[in-house]
């Protein structure tokens, strides 16, 4: 029993561990696939940030480039004389408001002596000199300069944009204040994620504009904020800055004296990468266990399929077994009930030439003739006991031709049960009957099927000895073959059951209550050939007989006979 | 002066032949024996047999065989088989080719004797029903 349930736990742990190896097979490549989405997403990501970098590069630079270009054209077309006028330096300034969507704060014109000649603003600046400010000596130098961010006269951070028109003494500048809000929006118009900033930090290491992550304007950054070293290009890493990773592109601009730096956290970047991480953990793990339980249910349904097919199997062997078992002995029993039989024959004659001899004048004067008379007929008795055994050897192995006619079963049973009511009423033996009505007469052989129930009963009234309960029964139990619908239908057969309240049968017996000469009953009362007949009988007759026993409680004997007349099936026939 | 029936007992078993030889006639028959069915055919050639009595299973030539030879050499005398393992397909054949009746061994000397006597009985009637209509044949044949 053992061996079968490890033969069943392997077979089970097999097809779990198959089923879901080929399961899971298809999972793990799209787990392959979803690796692959990851690392062309990072890259596709980075490159995102790298691109917004080099864009917004090119956005400012063309920003401060049409700025100069426009400031440029100012210079070429109006004279210096003419912008000294604050009429027309305003009329100048609310063009370039209008042509600039209000970029510029104010706008100055400034002598080669550093002399502010016309300005045209919110600060009162007129008549201020800037020989002495560094981006004036810077403009004179180069003809066109945007500064960095600084306080000046104002005392506010501004960028101004100055353009120089002229040589030596007749030079002039034209000066204007970018916007710092309209400067501010161009910096940080970049918008990535949630965390997504864009910041501009002077070769010196002063905000050029305000950021979370850098800082106030014209606050120095913190060098572990920003890495000033020069270099070419764009300049990619991800790194760790205050506990969190961050994603950074930067470039050098403005003559490589101003590094644009874009930079946004990781988790924001890969922010749909990492809820696609987690749905798609989500999905494989339901995966992989909705997979291990399938593999669990069908391995188990498949198992309890094998381990009933193995069970009908083990039975139909049981079965097969048991008839060839019982067809072998039959055969053996008929060679021997033939052998047996002649020398009885000469034992009977001799039993009979010996009676006759007895009748004999000269013998009768013997005084134990008596003694010698009764012990002929003992023998003559005890041949005549071997005489029904071998009978019945022979009954049992004979093959009878049925008569089949239509059975009505419960007037058969009420006819065995009314010869034997009497004799089992004194042994304080009662018979309950209880009888399915309407049903079907049953084709079989009438005085074969009577011999079955007639043995059952005798049995029955055996085990019970004295006082108990016999119980008869009829059913009909309708056929598994679909047109099996109205009582009597092919497929159907009727259930006799005989029980009684005897002594039941011993486990150790259970296997051996259909051999032929098995029997418990006492030497002389049983040749233990009763079950073994019936059960070849109802073989014959294509039906099945069965039993279950406990003992002490009774044992009950089940006959199931096809409604329609089948003959027997297979070698089972002795 | 009645003469007995004549019986011939045929069965490959000496003992059985010898004992109920004795039976049959201490039972006033005129009994003979034969150990095999050729045995028995060659004696129903020498002498007419009122009853034989007839086992089927027998090495060389078996019962039935003996039995459509003793027919054929002796249609009038009757036939009773005997046998160990008595089925309905050899009772019938039996039957067919003639037999008066079949018995199953074991048997009684008594059920044998009825057998006999109903087979004595039969033949004698059958005698008597011949002998009555040659009487009745020669008579109708004497010139007027």
């Amino acid at each position: 029993m053992t061996t079968a349930n490890d033969k069943y736990w392997k077979l089970r742990r097999f097809a779990v561990i198959s089923v879901s190896l080929a399961a899971l097979v298809p999972l793990t490549l799209f787990w392959g696939v979803y690796y692959e989405y990851r690392l062309s997403t990072i890259e596709k990501i980075n490159s995102v940030i790298t691109l917004t970098v080099m864009n917004h590069k090119e956005f400012i630079d063309r920003f401060l480039q049409e700025t100069i270009t426009a400031m440029k054209l100012v210079t070429n077309l109006e004279s210096r004389d003419d912008l000294k006028q604050t009429e027309n330096l305003q009329r100048i300034f609310n063009t370039l408001q209008k042509e600039f969507d209000h970029a510029f704060e104010d706008l100055g014109v400034i002598d080669s002596q550093g002399d502010h000649l016309a300005y045209v603003g919110p600060y009162d600046l007129a008549g201020k000199n800037y020989k002495e400010a560094p981006w004036f000596t810077q403009t004179m130098a180069d003809a066109v300069y945007v500064s960095d961010v600084f306080m000046g006269f104002r005392g506010v951070p501004h960028c101004i944009v100055a353009v120089r028109r002229g040589e030596g003494r007749e030079a002039w500048i034209l000066r204007a204040t970018i916007n710092a809000a309209k400067f501010a929006y161009v910096v940080e118009s970049v918008r990535l994620g949630r965390t997504g900033q864009a910041f501009i930090v002077s070769k010196n290491g002063i905000c050029q504009t305000h950021s979370r992550i850098c800082g106030k304007i014209m606050e120095r950054a913190s060098p572990d904020v920003v890495e000033l070293a020069p270099f070419e290009g764009v300049r990619y890493r991800k790194t760790e800055k205050a506990g969190r990773e961050v994603l950074v592109a930067k470039t050098w601009m403005n003559e490589n004296r101003w590094l644009l730096v874009v930079q946004q956290d990781a988790d924001d970047a890969y922010g749909e990468l990492g809820t696609v991480w987690h749905r798609t953990l989500v999905v494989f793990l339901l995966g992989v266990l909705s997979v291990i339980g399938v593999a669990f249910v069908i391995a188990g349904r498949l198992v309890r399929r094998i381990e009933k097919g193995d069970e009908e199997r083990s039975l139909l062997d049981d079965q097969l077994i048991q008839s060839q078992k019982l067809a072998s002995i039959g055969e053996l029993a008929a060679g021997i009930a033939h052998e047996v039989n002649n020398p009885l024959q000469i034992i009977l004659m001799e039993v009979g030439w010996m009676k006759d001899l007895m009748k004999r004048e000269s013998l009768k004067e013997v005084k134990e003739v008596s003694e010698l008379a009764e012990s002929i007929r003992e023998i003559g008795i005890q041949t005549g006991r071997c005489r029904d055994i071998t009978s019945k050897l022979l009954s049992f192995s004979r093959k009878m031709e049925s008569v089949v006619k239509g059975v009505d079963i419960n007037k058969l049973l009420e006819d065995i049960i009314s010869i034997r009511e009497h004799e089992a009423y004194l042994e304080n033996i009662t018979f309950t009957r209880d009888y399915e009505a309407n049903l079907p007469l049953v084709h079989s052989d009438p005085s074969l099927l009577r011999q079955v129930v007639f043995n059952l009963i005798n049995n029955a009234i055996d085990a019970i000895a004295k006082g108990g309960e016999i119980t008869v029964r009829s059913r009909l139990k309708s056929g598994t073959a679909a047109s099996s619908t109205a009582p009597g239908s092919p497929g159907d057969s009727v259930l006799i059951t005989v029980a009684d309240t005897g002594c039941g049968i011993a486990e150790e017996n259970l296997s051996k209550v259909f051999v032929p000469f098995f029997t418990t009953k006492p030497v002389g009362k049983g040749t233990g050939l009763g079950l073994s007949i019936c059960h070849g009988i109802i073989q014959r007759l294509g039906g099945a007989i069965s039993f279950e026993s406990q003992v002490g409680k009774g044992t009950t004997f089940i006959v199931e006979v096809p409604v329609e007349h089948k003959r027997a099936q297979g070698g089972a026939e002795p | 002066m009645i003469l007995p029936p004549r019986v011939l007992i045929v069965d490959d078993e000496e003992r059985f032949r010898i004992t109920l030889s004795k039976l049959l006639a201490e039972r006033d028959l005129d009994v003979h024996h034969a150990g095999s069915g050729m045995e028995a055919v060659q004696e129903v050639q020498h002498r007419l047999y009122d009853v034989i009595i007839l086992d089927v299973k027998m090495p060389g030539m078996d019962g039935i065989e003996a039995l459509r030879e003793v027919k054929r050499v002796s249609p009038g005398t009757e036939v009773i088989l005997l046998s160990g393992h008595a089925t309905v397909e050899s009772a019938i054949e039996g039957m067919r080719l003639g037999a008066y009746d079949y018995v199953t061994k074991p048997c009684e000397i008594d059920v044998l004797m009825e057998k006999i006597n109903g087979a004595v009985e039969v033949k004698s009637a059958r005698d008597e029903r011949l002998r009555q209509a040659e009487i009745r044949s020669l008579v109708d044949r004497r010139p007027t």
